[in-house]
């Protein structure tokens, strides 16, 4: 990687892969997940990884995360190996993992619950208010995750994780499954709160437009075995207007210039 | 439902007739028990009913808490689990209720062997419904809550034992009917008052009217508490008939 290279950007690094390969074992036999790929994120980039399905992006979710090691190379997070649950991530995963018996007050509020950040009730149910708000569920406190849309319970789980300020934010395509209006919505609010809040972001996307839209750098993928195929600078101004940027001629050079690079493994991981 | 009442008075009459034309000693009439249970219920069924209710409701009490904590932590502790699997299951292939006997002679003839006896019978059933409940737990809600910094003991409190209710509530409806049974049993081997010892009582006297009004009580009352308690179910469970 070339943002390596010089000593002041590596201490800027909040996460590093250094040659990060990850192995399963499916019956016996052992898959080759993530060809071992280095990889290094900026504190406070939005950082899109774009590629066909069972190329290793979510893998790498995993691995910052903590949730599972690697089988070579290191993750390092804040220049500290990651060894077990790593607590400074919040990571949205594809399914919401809301709880069914919790109504969405109760799901949002859950990490303010914790030992480790208590806080007087009146100051959680303000915070939890506010959230709630801020990614317009309000009306639907009381409602249980049953009985939310789909959309609906994006915003709830978002809204759960961002309450308790991770520094950086992992998320495995969590709009994937939304209408492309309700998508759109749902970035704007993305944007804005983890700009507001000076995140990191890692975002796993398989849509293109999307990444373009939100990424500071775009990190292409190449599937089966994944391995990272190449890394773009997206150097639209912020901040963006998630509604109209797609009309832009810069916006229009970006995605053919990108879709270039994809379209192969797309089409090839299609006829698998 | 016109239909279905029409068929019980016919079979009461039906019972009546034969009852009062030479039907023999075991019979009785369905006036008789009706009679006797009215009396009972204008003052001395009171005692033994309460003793019964007793014994069952501490007896589920002490089992379903030793149970279900047992279930759920043997459930996140898949090594122990492992370990003690042949005794639990050695230990409730034993017919439970052939050890009312056992339990009389260690604690007497009072409520206590009795509670002995449910507390034993409802533990094995919800310790089995727990333990399955917390082997279903899906472990990306507890990987969510491990990032935001829960603790075990939170990782349990929060998904751990809500995700079981559903298996422990259904563990505690099929628990009722076999905790009636173990009550009912206990008090017909040795006891001084229950509806166990009415029911032995009138077996003794070959008194049938008091037998069969018993018999009803009974059943009666058993479905009474599994009405009771699936409203409870129904309260608990409201997440999950939610629909949107």
């Amino acid at each position: 990687m070339p943002d390596t290279t010089m000593a002041g950007t590596l201490l800027a690094d909040k996460i590093r892969l250094d040659s990060v390969g990850k192995n399963f074992r499916m019956r016996g036999k052992i898959i080759e997940a993530l060809q071992p790929v280095d990889l290094s994120v900026r504190t406070e980039e939005f950082i899109a990884l774009v590629g066909p399905s069972g190329c290793g992006k979510s893998t790498i979710l995993n691995l910052v995360a903590g949730l599972m090691p690697a089988s070579s190379g290191r993750v390092l997070y804040d220049g500290a190996p990651v060894a077990g649950v790593n607590r400074r991530v919040g990571y949205m995963t594809q399914k919401d993992t809301l709880l069914p018996w919790r109504n969405t007050a109760d799901n949002v509020r859950i990490a303010l619950e914790l030992n480790c950040r208590a806080m007087p009730k009146a100051d959680a149910a303000r915070r939890v208010a506010q959230m709630i708000a801020q990614v317009g569920l309000c009306g639907f406190e009381t409602h249980f995750p049953a009985e939310l849309s789909g959309g609906m319970r994006k915003r709830a789980a978002l809204a759960r994780t961002l309450i308790y300020q991770p520094e950086t934010l992992l998320m495995d395509e969590p709009f994937g499954a939304l209408d492309a209006q309700l998508k759109l919505v749902m970035l704007d609010q993305l944007q804005r709160l983890t700009r507001d809040r000076r995140m990191t972001v890692l975002f796993v996307t398989h849509d293109l437009a999307e990444a373009i839209t939100l990424a500071d750098r775009i990190v292409i993928f190449s599937g089966r075995p994944g391995r990272i195929r190449s890394v773009h600078d997206i150097d639209l101004p912020r901040p963006r207007d998630v509604f109209r940027i797609r009309f832009t001629p810069e916006f229009a050079r970006l995605n053919e210039q990108l879709w270039d690079e994809l379209q192969d493994d797309v089409i090839a991981g299609a006829a698998t | 439902m016109i239909w279905q009442i029409a068929l019980g008075v016919a079979l009461l009459a039906a019972w009546e007739v034969i009852g009062r034309n030479g039907g023999g000693n075991f019979v009785s009439r369905p006036s008789l028990i009706a009679l006797r249970i009215a009396a009972w219920f204008a003052g001395p069924i009171y005692p033994h009913l309460l003793t019964t209710l007793f014994e069952l409701m501490a007896g589920m009490t002490i089992g379903c808490a030793l149970g279900i904590l047992a279930g759920l932590a043997l459930g996140r502790a898949p090594a122990l689990a492992a370990v003690l699997q042949p005794v639990i299951i050695g230990m409730y292939s034993v017919p439970l209720v052939a050890l009312a006997p056992l339990f009389i002679m260690f604690f007497g003839l009072g409520a206590l062997p009795k509670i002995v006896l449910v507390a034993s019978v409802t533990f094995f059933l919800l310790f089995f419904h727990s333990f399955a409940g917390s082997r279903r737990i899906d472990q990306d809600q507890v990987d969510a809550l491990e990032l935001m910094g829960a603790t075990r003991f939170e990782i349990f409190r929060k998904v751990v034992a809500p995700a079981s209710t559903v298996w422990i509530i259904g563990g505690i409806k099929i628990a009722l009917p076999y905790a009636l049974v173990a009550t009912v049993t206990g008090e017909l081997l040795a006891t001084r008052a229950g509806l166990g010892f009415l029911l032995s009582q009138a077996g003794e006297q070959y008194d049938m009217a008091s037998l069969y009004g018993v018999l009803l009580i009974l059943m009666v009352l058993g479905l009474l508490l599994s009405e009771a308690w699936s409203r409870v179910e129904t309260h608990l469970l409201r997440w999950r008939h939610a629909n949107a």
